[in-house]
């Protein structure tokens, strides 16, 4: 972090201090991503909060609290670098968030609008800063308008008088040691109907911080903890004594059962409402303790009070918010990941000399010896590899909080309902792709929600519920990562898609089509089913856009459909782009790396019966047809070599299997798959370029143009 | 602006045009706006002389292995690897409608400056000097019909068409 300064970005500096701009400029990347790591947090939150109070209207007041803190942050730090109106901005959001968990403000819709609309304002905000290193004049006239309609619309709701805390069985001197915010939740829970609880634990001096924290995530699993105070009251030296003061979603007894620790003891000061399970045997008494009602007469008040005075309520929170990760700029990721290719490279070429080496008689001790040091380095390499491969690897749930972000808003906007659900948010991809993937993957959702989904009344008369579902889903599956997007819609109507190819000359009327190939038309540029023309999928557009910017990436799409039951999009994409295996094969007097990842397996072409059919060539493969493409042919490459000397390299991607003709195996190699820099935008087959040991560039195949390439083949037309 | 590197990416003879096209290069960063200059590569191809702008060069490298791209128009040579990059390497005498020819020990590949789609490499069968164009030497090419000369620029006796590189690497009859 740069040190404090007051300044006012966004002012020129005088002429001649370009270092000082160099630095103002330096300042404020700073400030944009630790800004928008931090937005990014509350949105996830806010996301959360959307969906707590969807599901049931109660949410988690550490949400809140996070939300809280994030605001907070955010403020200061936008003060740092003398950044006003994000600063303000901040500054109202975070007191609507202390009124939220303060209970001063009710978390109605209105309210939760008016924080989306902050969030997404603050975001212009700083991304406009990013951009120019200006705030944009636009957003900052837009949080002037938000901060002086909240003023109208935010009048606090009248809050509980202070004494009207109505709790019986919890000492008065106890209730006064709490904070306003602390006295809120307790208020809270009670009128909730939950069993308070007070948790008297005793630690070891030495140890208690971590016996703390442990016993803290236990009680969170089944409660929410509203206070922890220190107690002077511990009965031995060196020992420390807190009491926590708990609402539990449990019956008090089965809270107990779970804490089961011998240095806690449990008193009941509410029973709350929850009845416990009917089959639930009775508690056993925890030892030290007790349970049931007898508790609430355990203690004298007065140790009470001197507990709670005893020092400032303990900030467990702080414990907690220690995080053991840095912050890394993904080129300096970027930069340590060429490097590990280069090596990569170089191992490859090391590879090389040592088998010339030990090929050559004279020689051939020292290359033992060489190939011995090559093989330690070589793991190391692999290590070293598979290390930087795993700090570029992301959580997909990123992606699945921008989706939900966009739906929210398309709520709004389409004035329509929908069932969002995320599945398999952990499965992780290399930043690079999850970044790319965005983008098409938001356009698929919205499709789905804008076209897919049914009205409402519609789907009632099908007997369907009133309100449509999306379900992403994502999995690894090999060296892939699968994302499905399924809605349970109108589903696709083959024969419209069929006819409007036909019209648009992207098939012949004639020619015969499976009801897969027909479906997976939608992705041919210049076909929508759809007529109209729609303000959130636009016409036509977009389907086509969505396989190219996959296709970039190595990956496939796929849609499978279900008149009148819905639609599934699958997106399936290689793990890592960065460095891969490759199978390297020659074809004439050419090399090409067909990525391992998608290599099933190899066999001799000579070795199994090949069927002709038109003009087709299928092989028996255990059993199963596979279709095989001669890449010589394919490419246009000159190659006379006989089909008995051949070798057929079995691609898989998704469910498709082709086998592709080659003249040689080279062998296996780790690439750094690069992009092709010139004029030509897209090169149709070919995913990118490496360079091998010896500074030449060898193509890498695209396996999911070549899979893909089916039937249809464009020249026969 | 970056100052234009002029690098003879392979060892050997170095030719004279290396050290021309570097002064030359530090020259137009230093004094561009003393004097009303223009800095032009010129290039050789079949019968003709063309120019181009310094400052869109990156460098110039001597024709190393070029690998082959299927299914792509025939005026795209192929891809090269240049330190690390992967580049397109345009035949500049098929991207203007000349004959082809066999590359020789003088072709070279001219390196374009841009963000990823305006980089590209273009082959020429030699590199001749830089030129000092006057601005008042430089004239329209209008009404030639030409399809990559917008300028002229006199030379001796005669005149060197100066290479518009939007329109050569643009989108064309691919």
């Amino acid at each position: 972090m740069a040190a404090p300064r007051a300044r006012k970005p966004g002012k020129k500096t005088g002429a001649g201090g370009s270092r000082e701009r160099a630095e103002t400029a330096r300042d404020g990347r700073e400030f944009v991503a630790e800004a928008e790591e931090i937005l990014e947090q509350m949105s996830g939150d806010l996301c959360l909060l959307h969906e707590q109070r969807h599901a049931d209207g109660d949410v988690d007041p550490e949400l809140v609290h996070r939300l809280f803190r994030s605001a907070h942050t955010l403020k200061g730090l936008a003060g740092l670098f003398g950044l006003d109106p994000i600063s303000r901005l901040a500054h109202r959001f975070e007191d609507i968030l202390d009124g939220l968990r303060l209970g001063r403000i009710d978390l109605r819709a209105r309210v939760v609008g008016m924080l989306d609309e902050g969030a997404a304002t603050l975001l212009e905000l700083i991304s406009g800063f990013g951009r120019q290193a200006e705030l944009p004049e636009a957003a900052m006239a837009r949080a002037e308008h938000y901060l002086a309609e909240l003023e109208q619309s935010l009048a606090p709701s009248p809050s509980d008088a202070l004494d009207g805390l109505d709790a019986p069985g919890i000492d008065p001197t106890l209730l006064r040691a709490l904070t306003e915010y602390e006295e809120h939740r307790l208020r809270e829970n009670l009128q909730r109907g939950r069993p308070i609880v007070l948790i008297d634990a005793t630690f070891d001096l030495t140890s208690f911080e971590d016996g703390l924290t442990e016993i803290s995530a236990a009680v969170r699993e089944s409660g929410e903890i509203i206070s922890t105070l220190p107690s002077a009251s511990a009965s031995a030296e060196r020992k420390i004594c807190f009491t926590l003061l708990v609402a539990t979603n449990l019956a008090p007894e089965q809270l107990g059962r779970r804490i089961d620790q011998s240095n806690c003891a449990f008193r009941v000061v509410h029973t709350g409402r929850i009845d416990a399970p009917a089959n639930a045997p009775a508690a056993p008494p925890s030892p030290g303790g007790t349970d049931g009602e007898k508790a609430e007469t355990l203690r004298p008040a007065d140790e009470l009070a001197e507990a709670s005075q005893s020092g400032e309520p303990t900030k467990i929170e702080s414990l907690r918010s220690i995080s053991g990760s840095v912050r890394v700029d993904i080129a300096k990721l970027d930069l340590l990941m060429n490097l590990v290719g280069e090596l990569v490279s170089h191992r490859n070429a090391l590879a090389g000399i040592v088998a010339r080496l030990t090929a050559d008689s004279r020689n051939a001790r020292i290359g033992a010896d060489l190939a011995k040091v090559q093989k330690l380095l070589d793991r190391r390499l692999r290590q070293l590899q598979a290390g930087v491969l795993d700090v570029r690897m992301v959580p997909l749930r990123q992606v699945f909080e921008k989706l939900s972000r966009v739906v929210r808003r398309l709520r709004v906007d389409l004035g329509k309902e929908v069932a969002l659900e995320f599945a398999g948010g952990d499965t992780e991809l290399d930043k690079l792709i999850v970044e790319q993937l965005v983008d098409p993957l938001v356009h698929v959702v919205r499709n789905a929600f804008d076209h897919a989904l049914e009205s409402p009344d519609e789907r009632e008369a099908a007997g369907k519920p009133p309100i449509g579902r999306i379900r992403v889903a994502a999995f690894q599956r090999g060296n892939h990562v699968v994302l499905e997007v399924g809605d349970d819609g109108r589903g696709m109507d083959v024969e419209a898609i069929r006819s409007k190819a036909v019209s648009r000359g992207l098939v012949g009327a004639q020619e015969v089509l499976s009801e897969r190939e027909v479906l997976n038309l939608v992705f041919e540029a210049g076909l929508s089913t759809r007529d109209e023309v729609s303000e959130t999928s636009g016409r036509g557009v977009g389907m086509d856009v969505v396989r190219s910017n996959l296709a970039a990436l190595g990956g496939l799409v796929e849609v499978s459909s279900r008149r009148g039951l819905g639609t599934t999009i699958t997106i399936t994409l290689p793990i890592t782009l960065a460095i891969i295996q490759a199978l390297i094969v020659r074809v004439g007097d050419e090399r090409y790396a067909i990525p391992l990842g998608s290599v099933r397996e190899t066999l001799r072409a000579g070795e199994q019966p090949v069927l002709h059919s038109e003009d087709k060539e299928i092989l028996n493969l255990r059993g199963s047809p596979l279709l095989l493409k001669n890449l010589a042919y394919e490419f246009g490459i000159e190659s006379d070599c006989e089909r008995e000397r051949q070798f057929v390299v079995v691609l898989g991607m998704g469910e498709h299997r082709l086998g592709l003709v080659v003249d040689g195996l080279e062998g296996q190699q780790d690439i750094v798959i690069k992009p092709i820099k010139g004029p030509l935008q897209t090169i149709h087959g070919i995913a990118g370029a490496t360079e091998l040991g010896d500074r030449v560039a060898v193509l890498v195949v695209d396996v999911s143009a070549l899979v893909l390439e089916t039937a249809r083949r464009r020249e026969a037309a | 602006m970056t100052s234009p590197e002029v690098i003879e990416e392979h060892a050997g003879k170095a030719a004279d045009w290396v050290g021309v096209a570097r002064e030359a290069s530090h020259a137009f960063v230093a004094g561009a706006a003393v004097e009303e200059r223009r800095e032009l590569v010129i290039v050789q191809l079949a019968a003709g002389e063309y120019a181009i702008p310094v400052e869109r060069i990156r460098e110039i490298v001597r024709l190393a292995k070029v690998t082959r791209i299927p299914r792509t128009p025939d005026w795209l040579v192929g891809v090269v690897a240049l330190r690390g990059e992967i580049l397109e390497v345009v035949d500049l005498r098929r991207r203007l409608g000349l004959p082809a020819t066999e590359a020789t020990r003088a072709s070279r590949i001219v390196v374009i400056h841009g963000d990823d789609d305006g980089v590209a490499g273009l082959l020429v069968d030699s590199v001749k000097g830089v030129l000092r164009a006057r601005e008042r030497d430089v004239v329209p090419a209008q009404g030639h019909d030409f399809r990559s000369v917008v300028e002229l620029v006199r030379s001796g006796m005669g005149f060197v068409s100066i290479l518009d590189l939007d329109r050569v690497l643009g989108a064309g009859d691919e």
